[in-house]
């Protein structure tokens, strides 16, 4: 990447899509739908179909699918859709 | 250069590794590096090193990997020293007497029996098999590390060589019978250990293999090789509870198998002589089941589950060809279960996976494994079993 549209526009990121897309997969294998996901969307105050398991799932399938592991020095924090995407845009 | 001709290596005995062949008077023309340690990479180098330490009156390590072995002091008076595989942190060396080491094997002579060697020769099991091939005057057929990759050169040198002896853990089974597609061997005994043999897999064994003898061996780290079990059924009779072979004893204190055995190393049992194995059992139907290791459970988001467990019950799922149930680190529940499945040829994936939920359904989501990967093989750590990384 040359550039980093995360830091700005974290809906415009790829993995802003990657999100969405596993997302959308965790809770369509509950019956559930995914409301439309902004980067203003919080993961687990009761706004998205979804529960810790599934947030640590979701974690899991970002590592399996990009490689990066942005907890391996511990935890951070995050509370909304656009504060995880920029975990992972931060370049190395 | 080494002499005489130990009375442990008979005198038909020959080891095949890879395109060399040696007898006693090769093994002995062999080079062995003086300080007493050897890479235990290689049957012939394991046997040769053996044979002088044995003349010399010295210990011996036989060292695996990259494990540095200055901090080991070479004793006065025959001894091997082993190193564990090391999966999970630095290896750990434990030292043994030879004859305790060989008084564990029960050499049967049987005509023509050819050996594969599966395991690491420098390992516990390995070992058992290098030695029960040599005094029972076999031919054990080794592949050379390097020389062909893994399951693949241990199917290819088996059907070459027509091997009759098998021993090998359950996950080496699983791959190996995907390895071995439909050629046929004349095998006479199919044996599994170090891990738990699931139902699945010793029927598929039994189907596969119907003329040779189905043996699972249970050992524990501390007590060492129990007890076999041959009636092709997982798990052992819940009649040895009440009365066990070989002057065993059986009991289950919370849900974890108690040993007291007159082999056992002295000083490790409690004051009534009971050890504790450190693995769950459960009684289901007149059997005695090993539902995996106590210090194997793993908390996932406050709820302690067992990877194994979870890995029957997907190994039993039709068209599942094998599966790795591993516990993951995660930031926000501790830890999370995770699989990875080989399907058999020919299944349709999203009616597997449909399969695979439904065979988990009615655990707590917690011991649900998520993030089902599919695969080609489970890769399998340097002893053979699958490696639960993250586990620890």
């Amino acid at each position: 990447m040359t550039h980093h549209p995360a830091a700005n526009h974290p809906a415009a990121s790829p993995i802003f899509a990657l999100i969405a897309e596993e997302l959308g997969r965790i809770a369509a294998d509950k019956g559930e739908v995914l409301p439309p996901l902004t980067a203003d969307s919080r993961f687990l105050d009761g706004g998205l179909p979804i529960d810790s398991l599934d947030l640590a799932t979701l974690l899991v399938v970002l590592e399996q699918r990009t490689g990066q592991d942005p907890f391996r020095e511990g935890f951070r924090q995050f509370t909304t859709v656009g504060e995880l995407v920029a975990l992972y845009a931060v370049p190395a | 250069m080494t002499g005489r001709r130990p009375a442990w290596i008979h005198p038909a005995f020959r080891l095949i590794e890879g395109e060399e062949r040696f007898g006693w008077p090769e093994l002995a023309g062999l080079a062995v590096p003086a300080g007493g340690v050897v890479q235990a990479d290689r049957p012939s180098r394991v046997l040769a090193a053996l044979a002088a330490a044995e003349e010399a009156g010295r210990g011996l390590l036989l060292a695996r990997g990259a494990a540095d072995p200055d901090g080991w002091q070479q004793g006065q008076g025959f001894s091997v020293t082993l190193e564990s595989s090391g999966t999970t942190g630095t290896p750990k060396r434990l030292c043994h007497d030879f004859d305790r080491l060989r008084g564990r094997l029960r050499g049967v002579a049987e005509e023509g029996a050819r050996w594969l060697l599966t395991y690491d020769p420098g390992a516990f099991a390995g070992l058992q098999v290098v030695l029960t091939a040599a005094a029972a005057g076999a031919s054990l057929i080794a592949v050379p590390p390097r020389a062909s990759s893994g399951i693949t050169g241990l199917a290819e040198a088996a059907r070459r060589h027509a091997v009759t002896h098998v021993s090998g853990t359950p996950s080496f089974w699983r791959a190996f019978l995907m390895a071995l597609g439909d050629a046929e061997l004349p095998l006479r005994a199919v044996t599994l250990g170090g891990e738990a043999a699931d139902q699945p897999l010793l029927d598929r064994l039994a189907e596969r293999f119907p003329g040779a003898r189905l043996r699972h061996i249970y050992a524990s780290t501390e007590a060492g090789a129990l007890f076999a079990v041959a009636d092709g059924r997982a798990g052992f009779p819940a009649a040895w509870l009440e009365e066990a072979p070989d002057g065993l004893a059986l009991r289950i204190a919370d849900g974890v198998l108690e040993v007291r055995s007159p082999r056992a190393a002295p000083g490790i049992a409690n004051a009534e002589g009971w050890l504790s194995t450190g693995d769950l059992v459960e009684r289901q139907d007149g059997r005695v089941l090993f539902a995996g290791r106590l210090d194997g459970l793993v908390n996932v988001g406050g709820v302690k589950v067992s990877p194994e467990a979870v890995e029957r019950r997907l190994l039993a799922v039709g068209g599942v060809a094998d599966a790795a149930v591993s516990a993951v680190p995660s930031p926000i529940t501790g830890h999370l279960l995770t699989a990875t499945i080989v399907p058999a040829p020919g299944v349709d994936g999203e009616a597997l996976r449909a399969a695979l939920r439904a065979a988990t359904a009615d655990l707590p989501p917690a011991a649900r494994p998520r993030a089902l990967t599919f695969a080609d093989h489970i890769p399998l750590s340097a002893a053979g079993k699958k490696s639960r990384k993250g586990a620890a």
